[in-house]
């Protein structure tokens, strides 16, 4: 199947010469930006910048607040928990976003072939992220509970050692949390790179082919550049889903025991509504931002410099 | 593609201005104008309630319906789930509307918003109430005025099923050391002594451990005054507290930690536990045919010279000092103080609390009577630790807490970190 992309209707050449004819918008258009636009700037980026400004104050949500300057980003440096919470969401990151994406390409690669059933495999792998996250971390949480699943399967199986109290163990909390988050993004992640492959020529395959090129040499010198594209969209939904990981991680333990399974997100949720500390809260928020913002945007920035190259 | 005259620089230029003006960040801590109270609007009294369990949320049904039949003045309740309540009542207390009334707990959570002068004044409702003993008075008092009319309480205890403890042939004991035997008792039987349920989603019980040891070591007045931020947590009578916890550590569910409390309730009423601190709250969830089962007695006397305590948590409503329907409110609070209401309200919920009006009748059981015996003979009653500090120190506990039970042999470092914690909980 070849893909059809098409490109959007270019707006007609501006005539040649030192007459500038100005661009313009059309209304449709105009409407169909602004009002998301509109909706957004009020709901999403002016709490956003009040967020940024509240993160200057101290502030408990009933009285009137007060300006600490500084103080808070001076304190997330030496409050324990912002650290461990840092270097969780770190590790999350790193194996959360890293397996989906790994995960996603190689569930995209084997469900490629238009085969007889393949749907069927693609569907049952999409179904997870259509279910709420929290009515998937309620039914990981009966499996992982002390007679739960998991610990039935692995006493079964002889494997009696390895039985834990999954979520509240503060060795194994994490990860135990990461499995559903994980079962979940992987068949988003998925569908993004099914798109992505889809497009990619299939003469360039036969070529390969008959220049003799391996399926490894095929993956690594045709598949994965062809991809690139598909990798910046991939690195941004994952990066972002990883720093929004709130509510799998909040149903499941809480950010606990004792803040094992801390993220920066449970942390500046626990922070603002059950510390009540809105100031430092907001503080943890432009942290979770900065940091979101700074990695993609340096990764874009490469990318778009290696494709200019 | 028709010219419209508007070009892509005055468009963005269009954009920049919206921009800088979202930058108006300070609008976000206004807290609107602030109506005083006394302005007369029409409409019903009404309540606010966090009472979302279903047999809770129709005894409240129950309670607005009888003082509706009344009179005049009508209320209306509005159901709000528990967690949403608690984070959203700052905001229904700093609203220019209110609701009138709200049910809410006893102890330093209502004080905390009466300092801030949230709370309606209703003094008035309590001159001449009887039925109200002097500690519920003094529970409902801040700066010398009232500002929470108690409803119900219940207690806390060492639950246990009669049964079990005659096929294991051991009676409830009174001291610690007695305790600690029957403890070995009935692990000799094959049985986990004690039970817990206080995995990630209800940590907090836990703190009832915690609070009744300090009661019982330290006393009342330490123990609220260092959940008031008086002493620190890293202070050797709080270390006592916990030495004296290792010594029953042994016999508690290895489990306990990863099982929520109703799952903690199954394993007592099966007979996998054999007794359980816990409020009498777990006979919402306990079958009928085993309720007449259950039995409590109080937790064991450490030192015999230090009075007895119990927790006791009160359960009420307050009303917010920008209310606009100022006399109907009194008016409903003052409802609510009668024992037809607080009957009315028992009746319909699954009656295992106390009414706050002692001439009110409760559900009579032989349980609930010898609850209520133990609180009136007590020296003293404290709430719980979240009533007795602040819903902002909770968590500090549930993390203490938890480590503590799981590693008991990090209690030096455990105390230090929940005292600095506590700190910032304090500070801010």
């Amino acid at each position: 199947m070849t893909a059809t992309l098409t490109a959007p209707a270019a707006a007609p050449p501006s005539p040649a010469g030192p007459r500038r004819k100005r661009r313009t918008l059309s209304p449709t258009l105009l409407a169909f930006v602004l009002v998301p636009l509109l909706v957004e700037s009020l709901w999403v980026f002016w709490p956003a910048i009040q967020g940024v400004y509240l993160s200057f104050t101290s502030w408990d949500g009933v009285s009137p607040p007060t300006m600490v300057g500084f103080g808070n980003y001076a304190e997330l440096f030496s409050d324990p928990t912002f650290g461990k919470a840092f270097l969780d969401t770190v590790l999350w990151l790193v194996l959360f976003g890293g397996l989906s994406a790994v995960g996603g390409l190689a569930m995209a690669m084997l469900l490629l072939k238009d085969r007889r059933g393949v749907g069927f495999y693609r569907a049952a792998l999409f179904t997870p992220v259509v279910f709420s996250l929290v009515a998937t971390a309620l039914i990981w949480q009966a499996i992982y509970q002390p007679n739960g699943l998991v610990n039935t399967v692995l006493g079964a199986i002889g494997l009696d050692s390895w039985q834990h109290s999954w979520l509240s163990d503060a060795n194994t909390a994490l990860y135990a949390v990461i499995v559903p988050a994980l079962w979940r993004q992987i068949g988003y992640i998925m569908v993004l790179y099914l798109a992505g492959l889809k497009g990619i020529d299939p003469t360039l395959y036969e070529a390969a082919t008959v220049d003799g090129a391996t399926k490894w040499q095929q993956f690594t010198k045709i598949t994965l550049p062809q991809l690139s594209s598909v990798n910046s969209v991939v690195l941004s939904v994952i990066i972002i889903d990883s720093l929004r990981s709130f509510d799998v991680v909040w149903a499941l333990t809480r950010g606990g025991p004792y803040h094992s399974s801390e993220l920066l997100s449970t942390y500046m949720y626990s922070t603002a509504f059950q510390s009540l500390r809105l100031g430092y809260a907001s503080a943890l928020a432009v942290v979770i931002f900065v940091l979101a913002f700074g990695v993609i945007l340096t990764y874009l920035v490469r990318a778009f410099r290696d494709a200019d190259a | 593609m028709t010219t419209t005259g508007l070009s892509r620089r005055s468009f963005l230029a269009g954009l920049g201005a919206v921009g800088a003006a979202t930058a108006l960040g300070g609008c976000v801590t206004s807290t609107g104008s602030q109506a005083t109270a006394g302005g007369s609007a029409t409409g019903p009294v009404t309540l606010q309630s966090n009472l979302s369990a279903p047999s809770a949320k129709a005894a409240m049904q129950a309670l607005v319906d009888s003082f509706n039949k009344k009179g005049a003045t009508q209320a209306s309740l509005n159901t709000v789930a528990s967690e949403t309540f608690r984070t959203q009542l700052p905001t229904y207390l700093t609203s220019a509307n209110p609701p009138d009334v709200l049910t809410w707990y006893a102890g330093s959570v209502a004080r905390s918003y009466a300092d801030k002068n949230l709370l309606l004044d209703v003094s008035e409702v309590w001159t001449g109430l009887s039925g109200y003993s002097d500690a519920l008075k003094q529970l409902s008092t801040d700066s010398g005025k009232q500002i929470f009319i108690p409803a119900s309480y219940y207690f806390w205890g060492m639950f246990y099923r009669k049964s079990n403890f005659a096929k294991w042939g051991v009676t409830a004991p009174t001291t610690w050391a007695e305790f600690l035997q029957v403890c070995e008792t009935i692990k000799g039987k094959g049985v986990t002594p004690i039970g817990l349920g206080a995995d990630n989603s209800t940590p907090w019980v836990a703190s009832g451990w915690f609070d009744y040891l300090n009661i019982r070591v330290n006393g009342a007045n330490y123990h609220r005054e260092l959940l008031a931020g008086k002493h620190s947590f890293a202070d050797p009578q709080v270390h006592k507290v916990f030495d004296q916890w290792k010594t029953a550590l042994p016999y508690f569910d290895p489990k306990g930690t990863a099982l929520s409390f109703q799952d903690a309730t199954t394993n007592l009423l099966q007979g996998r536990t054999g007794m359980m601190l816990i409020g009498t709250f777990l006979l919402d969830t306990t079958p009928k045919e085993d309720v007449d089962d259950i039995d409590f007695f109080r937790f064991p006397i450490v030192d015999p010279t230090m009075p007895l305590v119990e927790e006791a948590p009160t359960d009420g409503f307050y009303a917010s000092a920008h209310t606009q329907r100022k006399p109907h409110t009194l008016e409903f609070l003052k409802y609510l103080t009668t024992a037809e209401a607080q009957e009315a309200y028992l009746k319909s919920s699954a009656g295992s609390s106390l009414p706050a009006n002692s001439t009110a009748k409760d559900a009579g059981t032989p349980l609930i009577t010898k609850g209520k015996e133990m609180l009136t003979k007590a020296a003293d009653l404290t709430q719980f630790f979240n009533r007795d500090s602040s819903d902002a120190l909770q968590p500090t506990a549930d993390a203490a807490l938890i480590k503590f039970i799981q590693h008991p042999e990090q209690i030096d470092s455990i105390l230090t970190d929940w005292q600095s914690a506590a700190k910032k909980v304090w500070t801010s």
